[in-house]
Parts: structure tokens; C-alpha cells; sequence
């Protein structure tokens, strides 16, 4: 157990982390993630950069859904801006990536705020089914807007080299996609240093004490959909930059569910549980092809038959499992753990 | 005129199914709390138990429906028994998420199960056009916009009448004080998923014999949102009538408006009214206390 661990002054309170064992691991996490290209194949790094795009989208969507108590089942309908903006800028327009990728944030973050304005009259059910229903609508504003992004054709997202480096392909993708994902990350960290994680946190918790307290419902509540919609697009325009091919299918309701079982996977509200669970369930489907592969006889086509299907039930069997043995997801498990150890012998 | 009348005939269609999707929703949300978010898996999953009952046993309409009833029921108990039941006493939140999980599990399920090519859904009923005025109805048009309105008669007396119908709306008035005055929650939050099953049963065949049987059909679920919202989550008549209109106004978007109209008007009318109503057209108002 750690002893004689006092903090002394409000800068050690709201410190990212006091101790240098978590400075230590987070630095060789660093280190390794760096190195991995060297050491995994090409198809390797395609899951890894697969898994670092969830990540963003998962530990945008807790900022919105775990901390501020916003619940959203439009985060496919917010992937798809920021991706189609990242392809047409790109494509169409021409524009170099370093702006392109901000931009598709960016107008990711303004949609998101037409979404925002019900939210501030609606709560809990009433507003995921409104989120859920401007997913439809832009997926749907989306196909019918044919000049612009080229309807049920879709777009090839060709042109995003920087220092004549192509970005959508092996290791130069590899490294924006962690440079992103490392953004992202400190930002949510920071957030929640600062008075406006505070403030998202207080309406999660009780929306109105926290008005009586002099939050701005409003601001915050806006604040919380532009945020994390930024990240979201941010992760969309990174997808589009992978898949190299994006149209209105990719973007099915499904990937919202994926999102909502991510971050309750890892642990509502926590930064470190969202990343968890979203390194953990984008490789779930891969585990579950070796799995596959190791139980049924090689003849078998059941899997490839049903991949979509096997990976649904996948999913949903994650979120009730865990909903209902585990509420408190991987970071539970691994403060339980923690726990045991640090107490050991004393523990029960 | 004639293309308006047509327009109307089709929008009442596919109103009368919305409207029994979100009666199914509106049953359990008033006595449960919990919007279920796998009505339309239910009803998906019903259709094909009807569909499967109709090919090995070969049944007329009207036993088809008389056996997939019961059938679904049990299904629905099953479901509430092994999903909802334990998750009693968590935030709604979880309770939920599950519903979401579980219409994920019954999707997947529904096509390794019947596999993924449309099937024509014979239910027994026959196909000659039948003429009201000058507008052409099929039988099978005709009997599921009947069924919304027995349903509907039905819901009504039952909540109204009978002993459990009144237990039910106590549990939704409160749960704490029915549970002081001897009732069983649990039981009536079973009671809830059974009857709701039930409804998803007579609108899944029907929805089937309708259009067609494809396991993209738990979609509708999600088309009835509008509805139910229209109708305020928890009254029956209201989602019934939300269901009616919410069909006549997509059908006049997409014959007035344009092509795709159908898939979304019904989606801009809700964000529309939330905006203005945040609990619906018909819902009763939560006044907060702190």
C-alpha cells in the first residue's frame, strides 16, 4: 500500500499523475508504441491503426456519454462527417492533409452543435433516440447530396501525402494515426483537469445542482457535443484515410453500438477504461477469426458465412455480460486487482 | 385526388404497423421504465417463428396467428427471464444498454438461424384486390390496420378492467407504493415483455404477409421511434395514433416532397417536435424535484 501519500497543495490534486511508476510505464508504453512497426507485419499494423481510430471514437464518446451524461447513438452518423469531409476536402479539392484532418474535425464539431440544440431540452432516452435519428438523417442528407459527395458512389480518398510521405498506407499512417490517438488522449486527460471537465462532470452527476452551482447548462452541455465531435470527425477523416474508399455503408448504426459497448466495456467515464475497451473489442473480431479457426475444421465455411453476424452477437454478448457481472468494466477488474495487492496479506 | 387517396391507403399501411410496434415499446416502457431498444428484433424474430410454424404445419391465417401468439409469448418470457430479470435494480441506463445488447444478439441470431435471403411469407390470406371507393386495398392491408384497432380495444380493456391491467398501471404510477400494497413487480414487468412480445407477434406476421420476410425487418423497430415519441412513450392510444400518423407523413413526404423521404420524415418530425415538446405530443410531463 502506498504510505505517507499526502497531497499538499491544488496543482498535486489536479496533477495528470503523481507517481513516477505511472510516468515510468507511460513513457515505455510510449517507447514500445513507437517501435512496434518495426516488429509486427503489414497486416499487424492495419489492426493496430484499426484499433487506434476506435480508441479516438471511444474516448471521444465518453467525453460526451461518461462524463458529461450525454447519451449518443449518432456517433456513426458524426464518423461519417468528419471522414466525408477528410475525403472531399482531399479528393475533390485537393487541399493538403495537414488541413484537411483539422477541418473535417472542425465541421464535424458544427454539425454536431445543430444535434446539441435539442439536448439542452432533452434527456437520457429522449435524446439518444434524437442523436440516433440525426444519424439516419445525415446518412441519409449524405446519399441524396449527390454533387457533393458523390451519393451511393462514394469517394476514393486518394492524395494525402505530406514531406512526400503517402500517409494511407504502412508506417507513415501508422505514425499519424498514434500522433492522433496520443492527442486525443492528453486532451481528454486535460479536460478533466480543467473547469470545464469539472463542470461536464457535475451535470453527469446531478444537471440541476450543477445549474444551481452556476454552470451554464448550455455552454457546457454545447461545449461537450463540439469537443468530442471533434475528435470524433477527427477519427472519421483517420478511417477515410485508411479504408481509401469510403461510401454510406460503412457508417451503419452498428458502429454507434460498437462505440456505446467500447466504453462501457472499459469502464463508464474513465479515459484509461475507454481505451481499453476499445483496444479490446477491435481486436475481438480478430481473436474470434483465430478462434474460429482453432475450433471448427478448416472445411467449415460458418465463419466466413457469417462474420457480420458472429461479430454482432460478439458484441452484444460483451455488453450484457459485462452490464451485467461487471458494471464497472476493465478498469473495475483492474482497480479490483490492484486492490487485492496492494492490501496483500490483509485483503479478503 | 387519386394519387392522394393512394398515398393516404398506403401511409395507413404502414402506420398500422408502426402504431403496433409502438404499442409493444409503449407497454414496456410503462410499466418498466426501460425503452426496449429490441422491440423490432422481436418482432423480426416473431415473423420468422410464424413463418416457420406456417411452413411445417401449413396453417390457414387465423390459427397461424392464434399459435405464433402464444409461441412469441413464451419467446418473450424466455428473453425478459434470462436478459431483463437480472438487471433488476440497476440504473435504466444498464437496463437499457442490455435491450440494446440483446437486439444485437437476435439480429446475428435471427440470419445464422433462417439465413439472410428474403423469403415470401405466405400467411394464408388471399390476394384478391378489394375496393373501397375508388381506393384498391389488399386483404392483407386491410386485416393489419384492423389489427391495430383490436389491439389497441384490447390494450385499452385490459388495463382498464382487469386485475392485472390495473396492477400494471399502478406499477407505472408507482413502483415502490404498488410493491407496499402486495403487488409483484417482477411479475408485471414479465407480464409486460409477454404481452409486448405478443403485439410484436401479430405485427411481425402481418408486417411479413404485407411486404416481405427479410432479416433487415427489425428495422421497423427503429422506424417506430417517431411514433412512439410522437405518441409519448407511455400511452397505448397515443402510440397507436403516433403509429397512423407518423405512416401518413412519410408517405405524403415521399410522394410530395421526393424520392427517400419515406426513410427520414418520419425522424425530422420527431426532432422537430422534441424541440418544441420535450416529452412527446401525448406524454405526461416529469416535473423535477431536487
Amino acid at each position: 500500500m502506498r504510505t505517507g501519500h499526502m497531497k499538499l497543495s491544488p496543482g498535486q490534486l489536479i496533477a495528470l499523475s503523481d507517481s513516477r511508476v505511472v510516468w515510468g510505464w507511460a513513457l515505455a508504453g510510449g517507447v514500445a508504441l513507437l517501435l512496434l512497426p518495426f516488429a509486427v507485419s503489414n497486416y499487424g499494423l492495419t489492426l493496430v491503426v484499426s484499433a487506434f481510430v476506435a480508441v479516438m471514437g471511444a474516448v471521444a464518446l465518453n467525453m460526451l456519454t461518461g462524463q458529461t451524461g450525454l447519451i449518443s447513438l449518432g456517433q456513426s452518423g458524426f464518423l461519417a462527417v468528419g471522414a466525408y469531409a477528410n475525403a472531399i476536402l482531399l479528393s475533390d479539392y485537393g487541399l493538403p492533409v495537414w488541413l484537411t484532418l483539422p477541418a473535417a474535425g472542425l465541421a464535424t464539431a458544427l454539425v454536431s452543435l445543430v444535434v446539441g440544440v435539442p439536448s439542452l431540452r432533452l434527456k437520457g432516452l429522449y435524446l439518444a433516440i434524437t442523436t440516433l435519428a440525426f444519424s439516419f438523417i445525415i446518412n441519409h442528407a449524405i446519399l441524396y447530396a449527390e454533387p457533393l459527395t458523390h451519393g451511393p458512389n462514394g469517394i476514393f480518398v486518394k492524395g494525402a501525402t505530406l514531406f512526400g510521405l503517402d500517409l494511407q498506407r504502412g508506417m507513415p499512417l501508422y505514425y499519424l494515426a498514434l500522433g492522433l490517438t496520443l492527442v486525443t488522449i492528453l486532451a481528454a486527460l486535460n479536460m478533466t483537469r480543467t473547469r470545464i471537465g469539472r463542470a461536464w462532470i457535475a451535470i453527469r452527476d446531478h444537471d440541476i445542482a450543477a445549474r444551481a452551482m452556476g454552470i451554464d447548462l448550455v455552454r457546457f452541455k454545447l461545449l461537450a457535443f463540439a469537443v468530442s465531435s471533434f475528435f470524433v470527425g477527427l477519427a472519421g477523416a483517420l478511417l477515410s484515410l485508411q479504408l481509401r474508399f469510403i461510401n454510406v455503408d460503412v457508417f451503419g448504426l452498428i458502429l454507434s453500438i460498437e462505440a456505446l459497448a467500447m466504453i462501457i466495456l472499459g469502464g463508464l467515464g474513465s479515459i484509461a477504461g475507454a481505451v481499453l475497451g476499445a483496444v479490446f473489442l477491435s481486436l475481438l473480431p480478430e481473436a474470434l477469426r483465430l478462434f474460429f479457426g482453432l475450433v471448427s475444421d478448416p472445411n467449415s465455411t460458418f465463419y466466413t458465412n457469417y462474420v457480420f453476424e458472429i461479430r454482432g452477437i460478439a458484441y452484444g454478448v460483451v455488453i450484457v455480460a459485462f452490464l451485467r457481472f461487471k458494471p464497472d468494466g476493465l478498469i473495475g477488474m483492474w482497480r479490483d486487482i490492484r486492490k487485492y495487492w496492494s492490501n496483500w496479506p490483509l485483503a479478503y | 385526388m387519386e394519387f392522394f387517396l393512394l398515398l393516404v391507403s398506403s401511409g395507413l399501411v404502414a402506420g398500422a404497423t408502426y402504431g403496433l410496434i409502438a404499442i409493444g415499446f409503449a407497454l414496456i416502457y410503462k410499466s418498466t421504465g426501460v425503452v426496449n431498444f429490441a422491440q423490432g428484433e422481436l418482432v423480426m424474430l416473431t415473423a420468422y417463428i410464424g413463418f416457420s410454424l406456417s411452413n411445417s404445419f401449413g396453417l390457414s391465417f387465423l390459427p397461424l396467428l392464434l399459435l405464433t401468439i402464444p409461441v412469441s409469448m413464451a419467446v418473450g418470457l424466455l428473453l425478459e427471464r434470462i436478459f431483463i430479470r437480472p438487471m433488476l435494480g440497476e440504473p435504466v441506463f444498464a437496463i437499457v444498454m442490455v435491450t440494446v445488447g440483446l437486439a444485437v444478439i437476435l439480429r446475428g441470431l435471427t440470419i445464422i438461424i433462417w439465413g439472410s435471403q428474403p423469403a415470401n411469407f405466405d400467411a394464408g390470406i388471399p390476394v384478391t384486390v378489394v375496393r373501397l371507393g375508388s381506393v384498391p386495398f389488399y386483404p392483407a392491408q386491410l386485416i393489419l390496420i384492423a389489427a391495430l384497432a383490436v389491439v389497441v380495444l384490447a390494450a385499452w380493456l385490459f388495463l382498464r378492467f382487469t386485475r392485472y391491467g390495473m396492477a400494471m398501471r399502478a406499477v407505472a404510477i408507482n413502483e415502490t407504493a404498488a410493491l407496499l400494497a402486495g403487488i409483484s413487480v417482477s411479475r408485471i414487468h414479465a407480464l409486460a415483455w409477454v404481452l409486448s412480445s405478443g403485439i410484436a407477434a401479430v405485427a411481425g406476421v402481418l408486417f411479413a404477409a404485407n411486404f416481405k420476410l427479410a432479416p433487415d425487418l427489425w428495422f421497423q423497430g427503429l422506424k417506430s421511434f417517431p411514433a412512439v415519441i410522437l405518441g409519448g412513450m407511455d400511452s397505448i392510444v397515443g402510440a397507436a395514433l403516433g403509429g397512423i400518423v407518423i405512416g401518413l407523413i412519410e408517405s405524403l413526404a415521399q410522394g410530395y416532397i421526393g424520392e427517400g423521404m419515406r426513410e427520414i420524415a418520419g425522424f425530422v418530425v420527431i426532432v422537430l417536435v422534441l424541440m418544441v415538446r420535450p416529452y412527446g405530443l401525448f406524454g405526461s410531463r416529469n416535473i423535477e424535484r431536487v
